[in-house]
C-alpha cells in the first residue's frame, strides 16, 4: 500500500518535471525588461523542473526501499521491477548530468519521453512479486545491475546531447530553448559520454561472464540475452569507430547512438522477459 | 628492376586492410554472425569464429602498419588485450574439458562416468579426481520454483585426510583445477541387487528421470547381466515437494517400487525381495542422484585478467583529456572586432 502510494507520487513528479521543462528560456529579446522577465521565467521553470525531478527520485527511492524491505530482495526479478529500477537509475544519471552540464539543459526534452515511456509502462505492469532464483544470491548481481544502469544512463545522456541540434530545427521550438552550444563542444561531450557508456557496457559483459561461470559453469553460451548484449556492445563499438572514421555531424552520430539505445532498450526490457534463457532459473 | 612500386602498392593495400573503416567491416562481421545465429536459430559459435579470426588478423595488421596506435598507450593496451582475449578464448577451447556426470549418493566419482568434450590439447577424463556426494537439500518456493541447493560432498586430499564441504549455487567443488557444479538435473535412485542362483550378487542404482521436472514419469529400465530387462517405477503416495507451499527436495517417506519383468509384476518396499526365474531381486533402498557439470579450463583466470586489463585501458583512454586540434568553428565575431578565443575542447580523436 505504502509502496503503491509512493510510486504513484513519484510518477506524478516525473510527469510534473516533463511539463516544467517546457518553460521558455532566456533568449535574447529586443527589450531589456522582456529579456529580464524571460530569464526569470526560464530560471523559475528550470528550478521547478529540478525540484520535481529531485522529489520524484526521493519518492521513487522510498518506493523501491519499501518493496525491497517487504520482499526481502531488490528489484531484479519481474518486468515491473526492471522498469522501476531502470526508470530510477536513468532519471538519476540523467539528473546528475543535467544538473552538472549547462549544455544538457534542453536535452531533458529528448530524455524525458524515454522516462515517460518507462513510467507509463511501469504504471500498467503487474507489480506482483517474482521469485528470486538461487543463482541471484551473489554480490555479482549488484555489480552487474550497477554497471548496466550506468551504461544505459550514460548512453541516454550521450543521445540527448548529440540530438540537441534536432530540437533547434523548428523555429517555434528553438525560440523556447537555450542557445545551442557549438557543434564541436556538443560532439565532444556526446562522444565522451558514449565512450564511458562503452566502458560500462564492456564491464557489463565481463561481470555477466563471471557470474555465468559461477552460476552455470560456462562464461559464455550465446543464450538470447548474451547474444543481444553482445549485439548492443558491437553496435556501440561500430558507432564509435564510424565516428572516428567519418567524423559525422553531431546529429548523425546522435542518430547512430539512438539506434544503439533502442537495441539496448530491447535487450534490457524485451529479451529477458520473452526468452526461455538460463537467466530465469530452472526447476 | 624497380621494386619500389610493388612495395608501395603492397603497403597501400595493407594500410587499407587495416584502416579504421576496414575495422568497421570486421566489427560488422562479428555482429552479422550473431544476428545470423539469432535469425536462423543455428549455433552462433561456428559463425562467430571466422569473423573473430578476421578481426584479429585485421587488428594485427593495423598494429604493424599504423604507428598512430602506438602513440596512444591506453588504446594500444585495449586493442592488444582484445587480441590476446581472442587468442586465449580459442586456446581455451583446445585446452579445456566440458562435460557432465550423474553421481549416486554415496558412490565415488569414476572417470569413466564423465561424458563430455575434451579440447584437442586436453588429456581428457578426470584422471584420479574423486569425491562422494552425501545427499542434498534444495529449497522450493510455491509453484515449484527452485531455491538454494546445498549438496554435501567429501573427498580425500593429497595428504590422505578426508575433507568435507557443502557446494551449490555459486559454490562449485574445485579439485585440482576441475570444477564440479550442481545442476537442476537431479532425482531419485532406487538401489537394486540381483542375486543370481549360485552366482555373485550385483548391486546397482537406477537413476530415475529428473525430479520434479519429470515427476509423472518416474520409471526406467535396468538391464540384468543375462540380458533380461527389469522395469522399475517409483510409486509415491504424495509428492515430496508441495507445489502450493514452501517446500524442499527430500527423500519420500512412504513409497513403493513397482517392478515388472516379463509377466511378473511386484510392488516392493525398501528391503523386500522378489523371486524371479534364475535368482532374486532385492530393492535395497532409495537414494538420490545429482547431475554435475564438469569443467576444466586453465584459461579462465587469464581470461578474467585480460578482460579487466582491456576495460581498465578503455577507461584510461576515455578519461584522458581530449586530444586533437583545439579549435572552435567561427560562427560570429565580437562587436569590438577582437579575435575569438577557443574556450572549449576540440573534437577528440578516436
Amino acid at each position: 500500500m505504502a509502496e503503491t502510494a509512493l510510486m504513484s507520487a513519484a510518477l506524478g513528479c516525473y510527469t510534473a518535471m516533463g511539463l516544467l521543462i517546457w518553460q521558455p528560456s532566456a533568449r535574447p529579446a529586443p527589450h531589456s525588461a522582456t529579456r529580464r522577465a524571460m530569464r526569470a521565467t526560464a530560471h523559475a521553470g528550470a528550478c521547478a523542473a529540478a525540484v520535481a525531478l529531485a522529489a520524484a527520485l526521493v519518492l521513487h527511492t522510498l518506493a523501491i526501499a519499501v518493496r525491497w524491505q517487504s520482499l526481502g530482495h531488490g528489484p531484479f526479478t519481474t518486468l515491473y521491477e526492471a522498469l522501476s529500477s531502470n526508470l530510477w537509475s536513468l532519471a538519476l544519471v540523467f539528473g546528475i548530468a543535467w544538473f552538472g552540464l549547462r549544455e544538457l539543459r534542453a536535452g531533458a526534452l529528448i530524455a524525458w519521453p524515454v522516462l515517460a515511456l518507462l513510467a507509463l509502462w511501469l504504471a500498467v505492469s503487474d507489480p506482483a512479486p517474482g521469485h528470486l532464483p538461487a543463482t541471484y544470491a551473489t554480490a555479482l548481481l549488484y555489480l552487474h545491475a550497477l554497471v548496466g544502469k550506468l551504461f544505459l544512463g550514460l548512453l541516454l545522456v550521450a543521445v540527448s546531447l548529440a540530438l540537441l541540434p534536432v530540437l533547434h530545427r523548428p523555429a517555434w521550438l528553438a525560440r523556447r530553448l537555450p542557445p545551442l552550444p557549438g557543434p564541436a563542444r556538443l560532439d565532444a561531450l556526446a562522444h565522451r559520454f558514449a565512450a564511458f557508456a562503452f566502458v560500462f557496457d564492456s564491464l557489463l559483459l565481463v561481470v555477466g561472464a563471471l557470474w555465468a561461470q559461477d552460476a552455470w559453469g560456462r562464461w559464455w553460451d550465446w543464450d538470447p540475452l548474451e547474444t543481444w548484449s553482445f549485439l548492443t556492445w558491437i553496435a556501440l563499438a561500430l558507432a564509435l569507430h564510424a565516428r572516428a572514421s567519418w567524423r559525422p555531424a553531431p546529429v548523425t552520430f546522435g542518430v547512430w547512438l539512438s539506434g544503439v539505445f533502442v537495441l539496448a532498450f530491447l535487450t534490457f526490457f524485451g529479451v529477458p522477459f520473452v526468452s526461455v534463457s538460463p537467466h530465469k532459473g530452472a526447476v | 628492376m624497380n621494386t619500389a612500386a610493388p612495395r608501395l602498392a603492397w603497403r597501400r593495400m595493407l594500410e587499407r586492410a587495416s584502416s579504421s573503416r576496414a575495422a568497421l567491416v570486421g566489427l560488422g562481421a562479428l555482429g552479422a554472425a550473431a544476428v545470423l545465429g539469432v535469425l536462423t536459430g543455428t549455433p552462433v559459435a561456428p559463425l562467430f569464429a571466422p569473423a573473430a579470426a578476421l578481426c584479429a588478423l585485421q587488428l594485427c595488421v593495423a598494429l604493424a602498419v599504423h604507428r598512430s596506435l602506438w602513440r596512444q598507450p591506453a588504446l594500444l593496451v585495449f586493442h592488444l588485450a582484445l587480441l590476446a582475449l581472442a587468442v586465449l578464448a580459442a586456446l581455451g577451447r583446445a585446452l579445456s574439458f566440458e562435460g557432465r556426470v550423474e553421481l549416486t549418493e554415496g558412490v565415488p566419482l569414476e572417470a569413466a562416468l564423465v561424458e563430455g568434450r575434451a579440447g584437442a590439447w586436453h588429456a581428457g577424463g578426470t584422471g584420479s579426481i574423486a569425491f562422494v556426494h552425501d545427499g542434498f537439500e534444495i529449497d522450493y518456493a510455491p509453484g515449484l520454483r527452485r531455491g538454494a541447493t546445498r549438496n554435501r560432498v567429501r573427498w580425500t586430499d593429497v595428504h590422505g585426510d578426508e575433507q568435507r564441504a557443502v557446494i551449490g549455487d555459486h559454490h562449485p567443488l574445485i579439485l585440482d583445477g576441475w570444477r564440479f557444479y550442481t545442476t537442476p538435473n537431479k532425482g531419485y535412485a532406487p538401489v537394486l541387487s540381483w542375486r543370481p542362483d549360485g552366482g555373485a550378487t550385483l548391486t546397482g542404482a537406477v537413476h530415475l528421470p529428473s525430479f520434479p521436472m519429470h515427476a509423472l514419469r518416474q520409471a526406467r529400465e535396468w538391464p540384468l547381466p543375462d540380458g533380461r530387462i527389469a522395469w522399475v517405477m517409483l510409486d509415491l503416495d504424495e509428492s515430496p515437494i508441495d507445489p502450493r507451499a514452501r517446500s524442499a527436495f527430500r527423500l519420500p517417506g512412504s513409497h513403493r517400487l513397482v517392478l515388472r519383468m516379463g509377466e511378473l509384476r511386484a510392488e516392493l518396499a525398501p528391503g523386500e525381495t522378489v523371486r524371479v526365474p534364475g535368482g532374486a531381486l532385492v530393492y535395497e533402498e532409495l537414494r538420490t542422484w545429482m547431475g554435475y557439470r564438469v569443467v576444466h579450463d586453465p584459461s579462465l583466470p587469464w581470461l578474467l585478467g585480460l578482460s579487466l586489463v582491456a576495460v581498465c585501458a578503455l577507461a584510461w583512454h576515455c578519461a584522458r583529456p581530449a586530444g586533437g586540434p583545439r579549435t572552435l568553428p567561427v560562427t560570429a565575431r565580437p562587436r569590438d572586432g577582437r579575435p575569438l578565443r577557443a574556450t572549449g575542447r576540440g573534437v577528440p580523436h578516436g
